[in-house]
């Protein structure tokens, strides 16, 4: 399981609540609720494909359940009845799509021609990623019939879109895919994008507190355009810098100081592994660095982990030790050069001393 | 109230944001509405944070980089140790993206 279960509840709150909240703005805009229960669904999905989450999902109130009795969704339909399907247009909800009570209690694979799911039946029954390779989706089991799974799982990830149909209010209003409404798109791409690019600004490096060689420092001092709302990815312009007041012993940054690492791997290693967090305080004691961190959420291990604080240790290695940071049979191999040069020293003293008391003892005879 | 994009780049967040940036497409939803949904999931998720999750992490490793910026902390850790109550784990390189927790208060 890639999530644990506290996360996995913790991340299911989180929906529901923006679900929840964002309700009214949504309805204040003329928005159709169905396409809110689109966003649920659709979110949840992702969430399970990537098994941030795992279901069965258990709600409080369920949006809209069809069938008495709340149970999830009944696959058998009767067929003798005039069919007045609210459900077929009914936008899929993750509970839908993954249906937490007959897992248990698989239904037998029904006879050809006599299934009762035909009519659900999709042209393309094969196509479907399985999520189980992640781990995070325990209930698609691998040995459950076929047309049950090709009935639940209609919208994978690979046709996402085409599998939800937009939203058809009963004004009859179809969105329009070129035109307007591409104008309206590219503002949000944009936006998006130019998040994307002030957010980390890997080769700025501002040092807001010049070394001055004392045991210990605090960076905790509130630095902080205060007043307005501050947000982390859009941050607010830097405050010029008195570059160059200072008169410190350090010399300015220069490609020198580059590690070869960060050559290697471009500006900043990608990592995979990732933090983020609200820092409490951050503190340095000569090479030893102790942040205490809070409200934080890791991947690590393709694992999602909250946690409400975290204690950091980290030990900056200094570059006059670079000898320790060798792997341990490359500083052997040096260490055995440097006793071969001892020898080779102590060889050739030797030999200039004996030649030295050959000369003499020679000179000495004669 | 002021909230943080960080967690925008959260697994949660990822998928929330690739949700939004489909359906803007397809037409269904409106690029503001989607804006505010982000903004209701940073409240969102910063609250859950705070009153929902009680676990505590303790983690070592050697720290390759760090960086101040905008008030926000970077720090690539090596060879990084993680110990919760439960489970122990260890990566090779680790990227911590930290925001003052003081702004939130203000």
């Amino acid at each position: 399981m890639a999530a644990t279960t506290t996360t996995s509840a913790v991340y299911i709150n989180v929906i529901e609540d923006v679900i929840n909240k964002v309700r009214e703005e949504f309805l204040q805009s003329g928005v159709d609720e169905g396409v809110l229960s689109q966003l649920q669904a659709l979110w949840e999905h992702k969430m399970m494909e990537c098994g941030a989450i795992c279901g069965p999902i258990e709600r409080s109130s369920l949006p809209k359940q069809p069938g008495p009795g709340g149970s999830a969704i009944t696959p058998v339909h009767d067929l003798n009845v005039p069919y007045e399907g609210p459900e077929e247009y009914e936008t899929p909800t993750a509970d839908m799509l993954f249906p937490p009570t007959p897992l248990q209690t698989p239904i037998q694979t029904p006879l050809p021609g006599t299934s009762e799911h035909s009519m659900y039946h999709l042209p393309t029954p094969s196509d479907y990623p399985t999520p189980q390779d992640s781990g995070g989706v325990p209930e698609v089991k691998p040995g459950r019939p076929s047309p049950y799974m090709d009935f639940f799982v209609v919208p994978s990830g690979k046709r996402k879109r085409e599998d939800f149909p937009p939203q058809v209010p009963g004004s009859g209003y179809i969105p329009q895919q070129d035109g307007a409404g591409d104008a309206t798109y590219d503002v949000f791409q944009s936006e998006l994008a130019h998040k994307e690019i002030i957010g980390p600004l890997p080769h700025l490096y501002i040092w807001l507190y010049p070394y001055q060689g004392v045991a210990s420092e605090d960076y905790n001092t509130v630095n902080t355009p205060a007043g307005h709302e501050l947000h982390a990815g859009t941050p607010a312009v830097v405050a010029p810098i008195e570059a160059g007041d200072d008169d410190d012993d350090e010399p300015p940054l220069n490609e020198n100081d580059d590690d070869d690492l960060d050559d290697v791997e471009g500006e900043e290693p990608n990592t995979q592994h990732l933090v983020l967090a609200q820092f409490d305080k951050v503190t340095r004691t000569k090479s030893r660095w102790k942040c205490t961190l809070k409200d934080g959420i890791m991947h690590i291990n393709s694992k999602d982990i909250l946690f409400t604080k975290q204690n950091f240790l980290g030990h900056r290695r200094s570059p006059e030790r670079t000898h320790s940071i060798l792997p341990t049979d490359e500083a052997e191999a040096r260490e055995v050069n440097a006793l071969w040069f001892m020898f080779l020293i102590a060889g050739l003293g030797i030999r200039g001393w004996m030649v030295v008391h050959t000369r003499r003892a020679f000179l000495g005879h004669t | 109230m002021a909230t943080f994009e960080l967690y925008r780049r959260s697994t949660i967040g990822m998928c929330l944001t690739e949700t939004l940036d489909e359906m803007v497409s397809n037409g269904t939803l409106s690029p503001e509405i989607a804006i505010q949904v982000l903004v209701q999931f940073d409240k969102s998720m910063t609250e859950a944070l705070e009153n929902q999750v009680k676990s505590k992490v303790s983690v070592k490793g050697h720290l390759h980089t760090y960086r101040f910026c905008d008030n926000v902390w970077t720090f690539i850790l090596q060879d990084a140790v993680f110990k919760n109550e439960e489970c122990q784990e260890t990566v090779g390189r680790v990227k911590i993206v930290a925001c003052d927790s003081k702004l939130l208060t203000q």
